[in-house]
């Protein structure tokens, strides 16, 4: 560390920092009396702060150019992606000539080409591959991702990090999100404000179209592309993966889909909308990012310097009618399987199946969990893998929960993709 | 998602056969915000920015990256030791003692080949005495921590005629900032309401009505009879109803109970989804399809009564729209989207047919009271979108700070946002008249009472605010500056596209609290 800063002192110049140390030189009326304004501050800012950053996408472009400029100097950045055309409307550290390399490792060369002085350590592969002990090393976490999924992994290793007596432990988590014009910046205490699961229920819902229609009454262009990639892919392709970036794989699923929109005289599949429904393409600008990013790295600056206080909790934006913005405190849920430590209760029939909750576990806002298995403190009732016990537990799907389950008893739910298990507390009507 | 586009219309210059070209690709993710329609007029935008600070630069980025023809940063600074170090689109050390202009040009062109720029290095004083039409040839100005008596002149040359360019006047110091957009008047033709036209069940069109009384409910096949869409099951129902209820639809609360009853009753099957649809939609025969009173206010401006052929296209087609409305039913254009709805194939391909049928007619009857030609493509869009037209009626930069009874007033709706605006201003002032001199919070404060009428109170926040401009006044935070570049571009980008809806005047920006709000 020392040899580390040492050398990146060389690199500052007079007056390089004459904007930023504005506000570390003296505090604001707003500001905590415990701010130690000055060369404490600046020291721990450049030459200690390790900062990890989600995602080389659209966001974390902006996230690391903003964390750079601002005097992080020892930042690491992971993601999994390589760089497609499509992005470069708004990533902007990366060109045409990058296209097809990893996102990761071109945005953190152009930073530090960019911004002299500091450290960007690339991972190119997914944030499942690190451990605790990884994860532990870095003073604050900020997420610009595009997957729920990976989010919710994110935060329920940071909230199991947190060990009560080991205040480093707590690793703050900030988290961006955008959509077209709207976007949301929160920041995430593991353990002390609410957490990402906390707020599940505040996801919209994908729409998704009932199968009877799909198969026998299409009526929008939307209906044709989902007979084609759900019912004809695996009917006509067999065991062959659909790979939603392939060109060719899009280009079969147009053709299918516009054939049986000619068919029924529906009006209106294009290329453009196959790729948008099969890949569930989310709109995405730059000016949005921007916003968003901006946002998570002034909170990433406030917690690093206390110069200020930090958001508690959530921003949201939507700038499709004037500039709207709303910051309010997001509630931490006391049932949350992740940080709130109680059970969920859970009311339904005596008559429900295993197979009926396990619906009901997918298809809940705030449970949202995919292929989950399940037990109780006396049995396995539905274990998804492996396969052997998959077998042996199948026929309790038929079986009502109420046969396996006392009234009042509990029920433990986990899924391979979640580091976290849930606790459901059964009341039959 | 109202705000995704339908995609027939995102990609309509585009060949929907085949993989889409590299432009297309590259400009997918927003072609399905603002498309091809958006997308060209961005492309034909010329943007002037004013100095080639990071705020600056943060709000060129986040408009080259998505296309916009033209930008021209205007400033004769070299770059500075303080630049070099929070402006990404400077190269550190390397940049030092260089143009601004030519460093900023040079690192921006990177981000989109097909982006025309330009560095000019001349002064904006000389510009303002001898050479104004070059100013005026852009689409947007935008300016940000100009000198004020500079930003006067600029103002007033720009609001001179409503065909000069909008001018984006933005304002910061470190964790607070302002902008303001002066324009004179801007239509939005192409909106993405969130809002579904109507579908006029109250006041059917003669095919629909003949269609839902041609159909035999009860001698049907039960499959068929699953499958009526709930629009035709209204209309038939309602009219059934009118004629044992003297012409009228249902009015009381039981009457509406009734019909709905009356619905449900309809049904041969209990699971027949179709009439428990319809019976959620019911509202609509009750709800009368009038011109929304937000289009029919648009009637009353002052450029209708004085329609010459000179006039802006956009005049000449809302006469036309209120012409239309004077005539039965009454209402806008109809409109030829349906919402999807349980129905099988036929039904549902069927009743789109009926509505695009007597949409192209209505359209006509709209196109004969146009008395000068238009673009078809332009008529298009007008009459799709009719429901969602808006037109915002702008200020001049400055008018509120010359108003000091508006300013006491804004205090009392706006007081958070009014202290933060007050100390920027009285910082605008302050460095105007002291250059070089670090303001004091006594200074500043004096300066902003000097904008209210004499004895008002400050409002209860401003002691926050101009505390924190004292702290850092001169700072162009790199967060901020970015978050600003999104902010701001966000509203250039509906300025230009005429799409989405953009502020009307001030919006300021507290990134201590994080929060942004409107003046």
């Amino acid at each position: 560390m020392s040899s580390q800063s040492a050398s990146t002192s060389n690199t500052d110049w007079p007056g390089r920092y004459h904007h930023i140390d504005q506000v570390l030189n003296s505090p604001g009326p707003r500001t905590d009396p415990a701010f130690l304004a000055g060369d404490g501050v600046k020291d721990f800012l450049r030459h200690q702060a390790k900062i990890l950053v989600i995602g080389a996408g659209g966001l974390g472009c902006e996230i690391l150019a903003n964390l750079a400029l601002t005097g992080f100097k020892d930042i690491h950045v992971i993601d999994m992606d390589t760089i497609d055309i499509s992005n470069l409307n708004r990533q902007f550290l990366f060109r045409t000539k990058d296209v097809g390399k990893p996102k990761a490792t071109v945005a953190a060369e152009f930073i530090m080409k960019r911004v002299p002085g500091v450290k960007v350590t690339p991972y190119f592969g997914k944030i499942q591959d690190k451990d605790d002990n990884y994860y532990m090393q870095f003073n604050l976490v900020i997420c610009g991702l595009d997957s729920v999924e990976a989010r919710r992994w994110m935060n329920a290793t940071l909230v199991n990090l947190v060990d009560p007596e080991n205040p480093e432990s707590l690793k703050p988590l900030i988290d961006g999100g955008t959509e077209g014009f709207k976007g949301q910046a929160r920041v995430i205490l593991p353990t002390i404000t609410s957490c990402y699961e906390c707020s599940l229920d505040m996801l919209n819902k994908p729409t998704a179209f009932p199968i009877c229609t799909i198969a026998n009454t299409p009526r929008l262009p939307e209906h044709c592309i989902e007979w084609a990639s759900v019912l004809e892919w695996p009917r006509v392709q067999g065991d062959k993966k659909m790979d939603t970036d392939d060109p060719e794989h899009i280009g079969w699923l147009f053709s299918v889909a516009a054939a049986r929109a000619k068919e029924f005289n529906i009006e209106g599949v294009t290329w453009s909308l196959t790729q948008g429904v099969v890949k569930n393409i989310i709109p995405a600008i730059a000016s949005t990012n921007a916003i968003i990013s901006a946002a998570c790295c002034n909170e990433a600056f406030k917690i690093a310097t206390s110069s200020a206080a930090y958001l508690n909790n959530y921003f949201m934006l939507i700038g499709t009618e004037g500039v709207y913005s709303y910051t309010f405190e997001h509630e931490k849920r006391d049932d949350c399987p992740v940080c709130g430590g109680e059970a969920l209760e859970l009311t339904f029939s005596a008559d429900l199946t295993v197979e009926g909750l396990i619906e009901m576990l997918v298809e809940k806002q705030d449970i949202q969990i995919k292929k989950p298995s399940l037990s109780s403190p006396k049995s396995q009732i539905y274990l998804q893998a492996p396969p052997q016990l998959e077998e042996a537990t199948r026929p309790n799907l038929a079986k009502r929960v109420s046969e396996l389950v006392p009234n009042g008893g509990e029920v433990t739910v986990t899924a391979s993709t979640l580091p976290f298990s849930l606790s459901l507390r059964i009341t039959y009507t | 998602m109202a705000e995704s586009l339908n995609i027939e219309n995102a990609t309509v210059t585009i060949a929907t056969d085949a993989q889409p070209d590299n432009k297309t690709r590259r400009y997918d993710r927003q072609l399905r915000l603002w498309a091809a329609t958006g997308q060209s007029a961005l492309e034909n935008s010329r943007i002037l920015v004013i100095s080639g600070s990071a705020t600056s630069t943060s709000i060129l980025k986040n408009l080259v990256l998505p296309g916009i023809g033209h930008f021209t940063i205007l400033d004769n600074e070299k770059v500075s030791p303080e630049d070099a170090g929070n402006n990404f689109f400077l190269e550190g050390q390397s940049s030092i003692g260089k143009s601004r202009a030519e460093e900023a040009v040079r690192l921006l062109a990177e981000l989109n080949d097909s982006v025309e720029s330009k560095a000019d290095t001349s002064n904006l004083e000389d510009i303002l005495e001898k050479n104004s039409s070059y100013l005026t040839s852009f689409t947007i100005v935008i300016a940000h921590n100009l000198d004020p008596k500079l930003l006067d002149r600029l103002s007033t040359l720009l609001w001179s005629d409503v065909s000069h360019p909008t001018l984006v006047v933005v304002r910061s110091a470190g964790f607070l900032a302002e902008f303001f957009i002066q324009f004179h008047e801007h239509p939005i033709i192409e909106s993405h309401s969130e809002t579904a036209p109507s579908l006029r069940l109250d006041k059917a069109f003669p095919a629909l009505l003949d269609y839902s009384l041609s159909l035999d409910f009860e001698t049907m096949d039960p499959t068929d009879h699953t499958h009526v869409p709930y629009v035709i099951i209204l209309v038939r129902a309602l009219e059934d109803w009118k004629k044992s209820h003297e012409g009228k639809p249902p009015q009381t609360y039981l009457e509406k109970k009734a019909f709905k009853e009356g619905v449900l009753a309809m049904k041969i099957k209990f699971d027949e989804e179709n009439f428990d649809e319809a019976e959620s939609q019911a509202y609509r025969c009750w709800t009368e399809t009038t011109v929304p009173s937000e289009i029919a206010s648009l009637f009353q401006y002052p450029a209708l009564s004085s329609l010459s052929p000179s006039s802006p296209p956009f005049f000449h087609l809302l006469a036309a729209l209120q012409k239309f409305t004077l005539e039965p039913p009454y209402t806008l254009p109809l409109t030829s989207t349906l919402p999807d709805m349980k129905a099988n194939t036929t039904s549902y391909i069927h009743l789109q047919k009926l509505y695009k049928a007597r949409a192209e007619e209505e359209k006509e009857r709209f196109k004969s009271f146009l008395t000068v030609p238009v673009d078809d493509s332009i008529v298009d869009t007008f009459v799709k979108n009719a429901h969602g037209l808006k037109v915002l009626r702008g200020r001049k930069w400055g008018a509120l700070d010359a108003d000091p009874t508006a300013l006491a007033n804004a205090i009392s709706t706006s007081s958070k946002q009014v202290a933060i605006h007050l100390s920027l201003s009285a910082l605008t002032a302050l460095i105007m008249k002291q250059p070089g001199v670090a303001p004091t919070i006594e200074a500043l404060t004096q300066e902003a009472q000097s904008l209210l009428p004499p004895g008002s109170e400050f409002p209860e926040e401003f002691s926050d605010a101009v505390g924190e401009v004292a702290r850092a006044p001169t700072a162009d935070l790199p967060n901020t500056a970015a978050l600003l570049g999104g902010l701001v571009a966000q509203e250039v980008i509906k300025m230009i596209t005429k799409q989405y809806v953009p502020i009307e005047s001030y919006c300021v920006v507290d990134l201590v609290e994080t929060w942004t709000g409107i003046i």
